[in-house]
């Protein structure tokens, strides 16, 4: 086997591994600069409001074209996703009127409940 | 002539090259045949422990994962997630899941977990998440286990909140407090403070803009703190691409970290003023609802892990939490490993799980 320190392999990745830590320690330092966070939000402040003004347009664009917008959209899959939580919750009912029939200490899943009667491992022991 | 009797004064393994150039060989084809394999197939299944949802509401869900000891002990766990990611990454594969690990050394575990806050859900406030929907898990906790007292697991985010809840309800029922890399100095994240310099962030215009601010924000925020990660890592994938194992964890972890959540607009807000502008939380001023959330008021056991190379919150945030609660029963404990890493993968199976087992089951009876 070759010594790893000569490995063509292991050095690439290790240049890789150097690379990365060389990159990030420079960016990092780039970053926290208050010149970074100036233009970083300048761009970031004028992307949402560009973002809303188009979605916007958009918007009365897709109502022209007798389109669902994606806020109809979305209002669709909350509708959707309501009726799932609904179910959920009737099932969920039905689990915890399952338990009770099952007994008091069922909860909300029907299968029986271990009793709380575990004590710690004595010290050094193995957990059980 | 043997290749192994060749001379080799620069010492650059020639008695190996050909054997060398053989398993890269071999390595090439697998790795185009692994790269097809995995572009055309989906990850591990996660989040797979089984479970029952107890509640869900708007963003919150409650889950109860199902005892599998004979006998458990008597106070229950409730796992509060950070607000931006989501909860499998706790409950990840089976012999890499917390989640699991806990079950079966004889824990009753629930999660508080969230789902992307809707559009509606802008308007959700701090106390929200801290007067409500930790409160309401917990009586659900309390009301599903029988029992009065719950051990609280705060991971990131998550720690800030089940923080400012156990400083409110003082008074119990929480009986021991866990937290994960949980920041109370905001000055400490260097590099979020700065990208939300209150000079050039205008955190009200961001709001009242786009409402929640989405998830490629939140993401990109996070990957800015290493921003040659990214590349490196994939670079990484390719050259193991060949071997099962590395890209099954690259593709959990991969999916877990790009899976990030939305953060509901009016909650960002108070973030950003509360913590990273003012600084609440570490100078005590901090009040939710108004309602005084003051650390010193916690008496409860408290665990705090952080990790010794965390980039997203520091260890200069992360350590006067101990310092300031008012427990007396408190230790922390530095571990090996990243933000990530501290909770989840072969680092935590060895490290922080069997801490973490050694301090609460005394606690848990």
């Amino acid at each position: 086997m070759a010594d790893k320190s000569n490995d063509p392999v292991a050095l690439w990745q290790n240049m890789i591994g150097e690379m990365e830590k060389g990159f990030n320690a420079f960016a990092n330092q780039a970053m926290a600069s208050p010149e970074f966070s100036k233009v970083v939000n300048q761009v970031g402040g004028a992307t949402a409001g560009a973002q809303k003004q188009l979605g916007e347009l958009m918007e009365k664009y897709l109502l022209s074209m007798n389109l669902p917008s994606r806020s109809q959209m979305v209002g669709m899959a909350e509708r959707l996703q309501s009726i799932e939580g609904q179910l959920n919750e009737i099932k969920a009912m039905l689990h915890q009127m399952q338990g009770n029939a099952a007994g008091p200490s069922a909860g909300f899943s029907a299968t029986p409940r271990p009793p709380r009667t575990k004590r710690p491992p004595p010290a050094g022991g193995e957990p059980k | 002539m043997k290749a192994a009797s060749a001379p080799d004064p620069a010492g650059f393994g020639l008695a190996s090259i050909p054997e060398r150039i053989q398993s890269e060989v071999q390595r090439a084809i697998q790795r185009s045949i692994k790269g097809v394999e995995y572009i055309s197939t989906s990850g591990p299944s996660l989040g797979s422990t089984p479970k029952d949802i107890l509640s869900t509401r708007g963003t919150m869900n409650l889950y109860h994962y199902r005892p599998v000891a004979d006998e458990i002990y008597r106070v229950p766990i409730l796992v509060v997630m950070a607000t931006t990611n989501r909860g499998y990454i706790l409950d990840m594969v089976p012999g890499q899941s917390f989640i699991e690990f806990l079950l079966k050394r004889g824990y009753d575990v629930y999660m508080l977990d969230w789902t992307a806050p809707k559009p509606e859900e802008k308007s959700l406030r701090m106390e929200d998440y801290v007067l409500d929907f930790i409160p309401d898990c917990v009586r659900q906790v309390q009301h599903d286990s029988g029992e009065n007292d719950v051990t609280v697991i705060g991971y990131c985010f998550g720690g800030v909140l089940s923080l400012l809840y156990g400083s409110i309800f003082a008074d119990g029922p929480m009986k021991n407090l866990i937290c994960f890399t949980t920041p109370v100095d905001f000055r400490g994240m260097k590099l979020f403070q700065n990208f939300s310099d209150r000079r050039y962030f205008d955190v009200d215009h961001l709001v009242d803009s786009i409402g929640n601010v989405p998830p490629e924000m939140i993401l990109s925020s996070f990957e800015m703190l290493r921003p040659a990660s990214r590349t490196a890592s994939q670079i990484q994938l390719w050259e193991n691409i060949w071997n099962d194992e590395f890209v099954k964890s690259y593709r959990m972890f991969d999916r877990w970290a790009t899976d990030t959540l939305p953060l509901a607009g009016e909650y960002f807000r108070a973030i950003t003023k509360d913590l990273m502008w003012d600084n609440k939380l570490y100078n005590d001023t901090m009040t939710v609802g108004g309602r005084k959330a003051d650390i010193a008021n916690i008496k409860v056991p408290i665990l705090h892990a952080v990790a010794e190379h965390d980039h997203i919150v520091p260890y200069e945030a992360a350590k006067p939490l101990i310092a300031k609660i008012g427990s007396a029963d408190k230790e922390e404990v530095v571990l090996k490993g990243g933000h990530v890493s501290l909770v989840a993968g072969p680092n935590a199976v060895r490290r922080l799980w069997p801490k973490l087992d050694s301090w609460l089951c005394e606690r848990s009876i």
